[in-house]
């Protein structure tokens, strides 16, 4: 399979994070990018648009993505996620969380800052606001990580209300996702996945930490983590020497699979939503990989619930990987994948359109 | 273009005024000029202190050059040329021809896509209500507009270097003067009306001179005339005239195309068109009538928008060599018959490319106000094809050095000024080791927004072998996080910065704090140091008492008691934790059930004599015998010295006793 299809548009902002707007029966045609490290950053509602031009310059590009709406943000996006159909929760440098309200027109879609929560991170001694650095959302709690090594949930309902703050952490934690309702995972610096519990306060969180795999004894940030939409318990993590590590939440003795994959920090690491079976990844050194399990040798493995991600040093041969984005140089920060459309954007100022991708 | 004179710069704040608003002024990295006032020293002044010493505040402004791309919509030239460069890079000196053209059209598609996100944001009415911005889009529209117009004639005439200019010439001042196309295409849409248009005779002439035949003759024919002799002749003439193309035979072509003007002009003169005068002025132009042309002239605004309709018609054949000749003849007829135009920075380098000048005309376009964007691209893509190089080679430019010291120049910029060192990198990258110490100077200045961005400036450290960048990065965020009170940060960044002095002072602090109130700093940091620890023996020496700490809390005495002696044999202990180190030992030698052996016992008592005891003399003869200053404090206990005694009992106690059961023969 090839990736003929593959358009890039300039938009003049570095991209930090980048989501397709949730829709059910159809190829979402929006968007939303947030930029980091400009004198102005905003988070952008962008609608793809039929190219006028297509014809005349028989390019195949025939979509162009425009701007519909925008709103300045106080410093850098650091994450972005959907909660429902139209709230966006984006998290920010200066340590608040915003919730936005999209809204789909039939000409100009909108997009407006609903509420902003208070200070969520801040370094205990100088009480200056610390970067918050990810968030994952379950039902409608938002939990964010900060740089202060602490979790944040807060409700979407209500996000001035501080439902929980945890001190997870004495580093700065990187990652965090949820894994069931109660359960949220959180990786820092120096590669260290902690567990913790939603529902207990700080001195009553469960001790169960593990370490993320790496090739020599070096610091081995989790950049990103993942799970698989389907099998909750697999567990996967991204990180700093581009390496792939899985974990199957229900044996924590040791990591069920290690894979090396890129030769720079993987930035994102997610699965399709509806098609589990694939898997993608993106650098920090320009690339998108896509990971797919081999249908033909994994079947028998796939009926009894295994997944080839858990098969340990058998994996390699399970799963398949391609690459859809390369050579781009500079880092892409994220990405996201739609039915058959990936969006993809990074510090080349630029976001990828690509079409056909499963 | 502008050629902007001397900026003044005048402080005025009341220290300044006081001594007659003079000033000083020092470069700082980033392009940056530190400003403040300044009173004039000399030898002779007298060394005291001024009368108003002390009563207004010192200032200092920073002054910094304002460049177009403070715009955020010219950001994407700068990003998309990077890409382009990077290609260009890649492909390297042996290219093919078309390859180069390829990356000069990239260019140049470049800055049209520019112009129209300008032409856009322009019209958009946040700009609109903004005066400084909208006159920053105008400035912006002009430069690019120049750039990509001089490029593209630079591509015509040096890169593709076809034998035969005039059709791509002709292409190159379409597109710079649309207006008449513009209104010719509403002409067309008006159908026969168009013919009582006011300006359609003076569309129609603006056409043929730009060689628009076609288009001339769709207008001709829908004109209410059209049916009479004189006009179908005039098509007859326009739709015969013969075009030269790729292959053909150019004597054969010569003698043909000389055989229609010949009978073009002797038409003419027949008097064929005098019923229709605009006609036949139209045809005069297409036979090549000087005086028409010179009327066609005068009513340009660029010497250059005609240029390429009447070498169509004098000289459909022109080599590059006879243009040279054709635009100064051209250029001397345009001044003299419009006297009063001043001769525009435009005007004057186009002149210089078809003069085949480049030397000035590199100099001039490093004046275009783009801060040298295509000044350095423009060399770089003529570096990289070699076509010029005997030129240069005759002129005594050393392309090569000019290309590295633009390239240079360029980076730099980019790498100090509006968060586009990503960009910036990639040229400086080009500048062999000239380059990579710019980059090692640079790129630690780079604003640490947050951990996420450092670690992005390591990773491009590391790319280059910068150790030394990446150390002071991580050492930086070190200390940051040290002032900050948040010490397993610290510590991971020092360990991150392999400075075996930073880890050293880290863990030091850790083992101190906890010598003094018995509280261990950010235990879960020290618990996954794991093999980092060789980073420092003080760290080494943190970790396993850490693990001494874990083993004890959770009453696991008996491996402790091993961790313990292990660590009072392991010489790297430091002196100030020799106190606490031993007085842990206390509860492990007094436990009912005996937890450690006779041997260990011995070396514990020896290292309380030898290790122990010279420090507390030391102590005593520094600060006298009871002061309370003392170079280490345990917080369990006031005095050191009075736990020597109770130590001493505490190993005698344990020896006897562990002697005894040892020796013991056990009963069966």
């Amino acid at each position: 399979m090839s990736f003929a299809n593959v358009s890039t548009h300039y938009i003049s902002e570095k991209v930090s994070r980048v989501r397709w707007l949730p829709e059910e029966l159809q190829q979402s045609e929006r968007f939303v990018t947030g930029s980091w490290d400009m004198d102005q950053n905003f988070v952008r509602l962008w609608r793809l648009l039929s190219n006028q031009y297509a014809t005349a310059t028989d390019s195949d590009v025939d979509q162009i993505p425009r701007c519909m709406d925008k709103v300045r943000m106080e410093d850098d996006v650091t994450a972005m996620e959907f909660v429902d159909k139209d709230t966006l929760a984006v998290s920010c440098a200066d340590g608040h969380l915003s919730v936005f309200n999209v809204h789909r027109a039939v000409e100009e879609d909108q997009m407006q800052r609903t509420s902003r929560s208070g200070l969520l991170h801040c370094f205990q001694r100088s009480q200056e606001p610390a970067p918050c650095t990810d968030l994952s959302t379950y039902g409608t709690d938002i939990a964010t990580a900060g740089e202060d090594g602490c979790v944040s949930i807060v409700s979407v309902e209500n996000v001035r209300q501080v439902k929980r703050q945890i001190e997870a952490d004495s580093m700065a934690l990187f990652s965090i996702c949820y894994i069931s309702q109660q359960e949220l995972v959180t990786a820092n610096r120096m590669g260290v996945i902690r567990v913790l519990d939603g529902r207990v306060a700080t001195e009553a969180q469960p001790k169960t930490t593990f370490m993320v795999a790496s090739q020599d004894d070096k610091s081995n940030f989790v950049s990103s983590l993942a799970k698989h939409p389907m099998q909750h318990h697999i567990l996967l993590c991204g990180s700093e020497e581009g390496s792939i590590t899985v974990w199957d939440m229900r044996n924590l003795s040791y990591p069920a699979s290690y894979l090396s994959a890129h030769k720079s920090p993987i930035n994102e690491i997610g699965f399709h939503q509806k098609d589990p079976s694939k898997l993608f990844t993106a650098a920090e050194g320009g690339e998108v990989w896509m990971w797919s399990e081999n249908k033909v040798l994994g079947s028998d493995y796939t009926k009894d619930g295994h997944s080839p991600w858990l098969s340990g040093d058998r994996v390699r041969s399970l799963v398949d990987v391609e690459g859809v984005l390369s050579n781009i140089r500079k880092s892409i920060n994220s990405f996201d994948v739609h039915g058959s459309r990936l969006v993809c954007g990074g510090d080349t100022e630029a976001v990828y359109l690509v079409d056909n991708i499963v | 273009m502008s050629e902007t004179g001397v900026f003044a710069f005048e402080l005025g704040d009341e220290l300044a005024t006081r001594c007659g608003n003079t000033l000083t002024g020092v470069f700082v990295p980033g392009s940056r000029i530190a400003l403040s006032a300044y009173r004039h020293v000399t030898h002779s002044s007298r060394d005291a202190p001024t009368e108003t010493a002390g009563q207004d505040p010192v200032l200092i402004y920073m002054a910094q050059e304002s460049t177009l791309f403070d715009e955020p919509v010219l950001r994407s030239v700068l990003a998309e040329a990077n890409a382009t460069f990077a290609t260009l890079q890649q492909l390297g000196s042996r290219a093919t021809r078309a390859e180069y053209v390829n990356i000069s059209r990239a260019y140049r598609s470049i800055v049209r896509s520019c112009l129209e996100k300008l032409e856009q944001a322009k019209k958009s009415p946040e700009v609109q209500t903004d005066e400084a911005r909208l006159q920053r889009l105008s400035d912006a529209i002009v430069v690019f507009y120049a750039a990509e117009c001089l490029w593209h004639l630079f591509e015509i005439l040096y890169i593709q270097s076809n034998q035969l200019v005039v059709p791509q010439l002709l292409d190159w001042a379409r597109f710079h003067s649309p207006l008449a196309e513009d209104r010719a295409t509403d002409l067309l849409l008006m159908g026969e009306e168009a013919s009582e248009s006011d300006d359609y005779w003076s569309i129609v002439r603006s056409l043929i001179m730009l060689g628009e035949i076609d288009i001339t003759r769709a207008l001709l024919s829908q004109n209410r005339k059209a049916g009479q002799t004189s006009f179908k002749a005039a098509e007859q003439i326009l739709k015969s005239m013969p075009v030269y193309q790729e292959g053909y035979a150019l004597q054969k072509f010569h003698s043909q195309w000389e055989f229609w003007h010949v009978d073009t002009e002797r038409k003419i003169q027949s008097g064929l068109f005098a019923t229709e005068p605009e006609l036949e002025q139209l045809l005069r132009l297409v036979a090549g009538d000087n005086e028409q042309w010179d009327d066609g002239i005068k009513e340009s605004q660029d010497f250059f928008e005609y240029l390429p309709g009447y070498l169509l018609f004098t000289k459909p054949t022109c080599k590059p060599f006879e243009l040279k000749i054709a635009a100064a003849h051209w250029l001397n007829r345009w001044c003299l018959l419009q006297p009063e135009k001043k001769q525009c920075a435009m005007n004057r380098m186009v002149s210089q490319l078809m003069d085949h000048d480049l030397k000035i005309f590199i100099y001039d376009a490093q004046k275009l106000n783009d801060t040298h964007w295509f000044s350095t691209h423009l060399i770089d893509l003529i570096h990289h094809c070699g076509q010029l190089k005997s030129y240069f080679d005759q002129n005594n430019i050393d392309l090569p050095a000019l290309r590295h010291s633009m390239i240079y120049e360029y980076g730099s910029y980019l790498m100090t000024s509006h968060n586009m060192w990503q960009l910036g990198i990639d040229y400086l990258d080009c500048c062999k080791q000239e380059g990579q110490a710019a980059i090692e100077l640079l790129l630690p200045r780079i604003t640490l927004r947050s951990e996420r961005q450092a670690t992005k400036l390591i990773n491009l450290a590391r790319q280059r072998g910068l150790i030394s960048v990446e150390r002071e990065i991580c050492k930086v965020l070190s200390k940051r996080s040290y002032d900050n009170e948040r010490y397993g940060n610290a510590l991971e960044w020092a360990i991150r910065s392999k400075d075996v002095l930073l880890v050293t002072a880290v863990a030091d602090f850790i083992l101190k704090h906890y010598s003094k109130t018995g509280c261990m700093l950010c235990p879960d940091t020290i618990a996954n140091v794991g093999g980092r620890m060789f980073a420092s023996p003080r760290l080494v020496f943190l970790s396993k008492y850490f693990e001494f700490y874990e083993f004890y809390r959770n009453r696991d005495f008996l491996s402790a008691s091993e961790l313990l002696v292990n660590l009072l044999e392991s010489k790297i202990t430091p002196d100030y934790f020799w106190p606490s180190l031993l007085i842990d030992s206390m509860p492990l030698l007094e436990s009912k059930d005996p937890k450690i052996f006779a041997k260990e016992t011995v070396a514990i008592l020896h290292h309380i004599e030898t290790d122990l005891v010279p420090i507390i003399e030391r102590n005593v003869s520094k600060y006298g015998k009871h002061h309370s200053e003392t170079v280490f404090k345990d917080y369990r206990v006031e005095n050191v010295d009075e736990i020597l005694n109770l130590l001493r009992l505490a190993c005698a106690r344990n020896l006897a006793r562990a002697l005894i059961i040892e020796n013991t023969m056990p009963v069966v």
